[in-house]
């Protein structure tokens, strides 16, 4: 899982550290969604570019 | 009155538009500041504009239905000459130099600009709990929040102060409003209606739509939003006969206040008292659709306003900041990585429109929550406000299909009850004739505030 303090230091300019906090838990259960629905990618998988 | 219903007496000569609209600006007066819907009027404008539409019917000029209809648009549509905000103290001296494309649709139709509506920030956030300018607040009870981001829009139009109003629907902000107000919001098409000179938020999930008391109104709107002239409103008596209904047997019912369910469902055997035949649909993964969604509006809105962040965060609600923040952290290849998910989700989805013509949902899997709420119970569990109002939205921006939400009962406590219709793309005329129906039947959209 990504380490979120260490990317928002990261950033130029960092996300103020009294803001990263609140942010730790959404994103962590965000990523824990994504990455099975990535993972299911193939390289055959284009990307959308508008209603067909 | 409807717009239909201005419409005739105008043209039979029992009313102005200039009277329609100094009836409109009274109404402003006398309920804005119960429910803060307005962030600025143009009340000598709109005096001007109605006389000038006057003047053209009475030369035998006549421009369609919207021709002298007074109407608002939400403070995210540039008005040339007239302070946009987008609900936002980054742009509370805002004036655009030029019209949105929507803007001049309505114009050329004949409307009747009074005012710019009230919003979320940015149209990001879906209680219109507006750090800048007020919170919007429901007609059908002030404690209450009218939902958003288009919450003015919907507020003025369920207190009955104008009949349409201009709507963005990103996460859910056209259809939300209507569900919580009461009202109707149509959600049309990806792209149908141009956003051309209206502040983006998510680039390939921003929708332009009204929102309006009835679904003709819906109707009439749309057709002169988009640009076109003439379209299909549906007649008195519409016959849905032999329209096939999807019911979803998975999760669109699964977590719901049991008063919106028994509304729905009811909406369900109304259609089937009038023809129509219900299908039993499985939907795909709706959980994974949403976080596409989320995925793809945080990279996007913060793409948006990644400037407004760095320079001007202490004129930036917390709220907003956060999202913005979140914004920050995706990375690249995920995003892209979304848009991948997001064909795949929608050629899975369309499978359903060879065996239905249009499906039923909730359109919010409760009533309206108290202003300043963040958490309430949902089927039994504690949800966050934001997540469990969105939850039946925000894959129907990634889908890019449209969508009506009418209302369709009220709750013990007199609360609206919103119903989500959802058809395939560009299929808009089924949306509004099923809507229609249910309308004429449950004669809900007479109650007032």
């Amino acid at each position: 899982m990504t380490d979120w303090k260490t990317t928002a230091a990261a950033l130029d300019p960092p996300i103020p550290a009294r803001d990263v906090e609140k942010l730790l838990p959404v994103m962590d259960a965000l990523e824990a969604a994504f990455r099975p629905l990535q993972a299911t990618l193939t390289p055959e998988d284009d990307v959308w570019t508008g209603v067909e | 009155m409807t717009i239909l219903e201005m419409a005739a007496a105008l043209r039979a000569k029992k009313i102005s538009s200039l009277e329609l609209t100094n009836e409109t600006l009274a109404a402003v007066a006398r309920e804005n500041p119960r429910i803060n819907a307005f962030i600025t009027v143009t009340a000598d404008l709109a005096r001007a504009r109605a006389s000038a539409m006057d003047a053209e019917l009475s030369h035998g000029i006549d421009r369609g239905p919207l021709h002298g209809i007074p109407f608002a648009h939400k403070d995210l549509v540039y008005t040339k000459g007239i302070r946009t905000t987008g609900g936002s103290k980054v742009f509370e001296n805002f004036i655009p130099d030029h019209d949105a494309d929507i803007a001049i649709n309505l114009e050329k139709a004949g409307g009747v600009l009074v005012g710019k509506t009230n919003l979320h920030e940015f149209a990001y956030g879906i209680t219109s709990n507006n750090p800048h300018f007020g919170a919007v607040r429901n007609p059908w009870d002030t404690d209450r929040i009218p939902g958003g981001s288009s919450g003015g829009s919907g507020a003025a139009v369920a207190a009955g102060i104008v009949p349409f109003a201009t709507g963005t629907d990103t996460g859910g902000s056209i259809r939300i409003p209507a569900s919580f107000c009461g009202v109707t919001g149509l959600k049309p098409t990806f792209g149908l209606i141009s956003k051309r000179g209206v502040m983006p938020l998510g680039w390939t999930m921003d929708h332009m739509g009204p929102i309006a008391k009835t679904v003709r109104d819906a109707a009439v709107s749309f057709h002169a939003m988009s640009g076109a002239t003439g379209g299909y409103v549906p007649p008195k008596n519409v016959d849905i006969h032999g329209l096939r209904i999807g019911l979803p047997v998975n999760y669109y019912f699964d977590k719901l206040d049991l008063e919106v369910a028994e509304s729905v469902r009811t909406a369900v055997q109304t259609a089937t008292a009038f023809g129509a035949r219900i299908v039993d649909v499985k939907v795909p993964d709706i959980d994974a659709l949403n976080v596409v969604g989320r995925m793809l509006l945080l990279a996007e809105a913060t793409s948006v306003h990644r400037d407004n962040l760095l320079n001007r965060r202490a004129d930036i609600g917390a709220d907003v900041a956060t999202l913005l923040d979140q914004g920050r952290l995706i990375r690249a290849s995920d995003y892209v990585d979304a848009q991948r998910l997001r064909r795949i989700y929608i050629r899975e989805f369309s499978k359903l429109w060879s065996s239905v013509d249009c499906i039923f949902t909730p359109t919010t899997p409760t009533p309206a929550p108290k202003i300043g709420q963040t958490t309430m119970q949902v089927g039994g569990q504690l949800e966050d406000v934001r997540l469990a109002t969105t939850r039946l939205m925000r894959a129907i921006n990634v889908l890019g299909i449209p969508a009506l939400s009418i209302p369709c009962g009220f709750t013990k406590s007199g609360l609206p009850i919103g119903l989500q219709i959802l058809a395939a793309p560009r299929a808009e005329d089924t949306l509004l004739r099923i809507g229609a129906a249910i309308e004429d039947a449950t004669g809900v959209v007479g109650r007032r505030p």
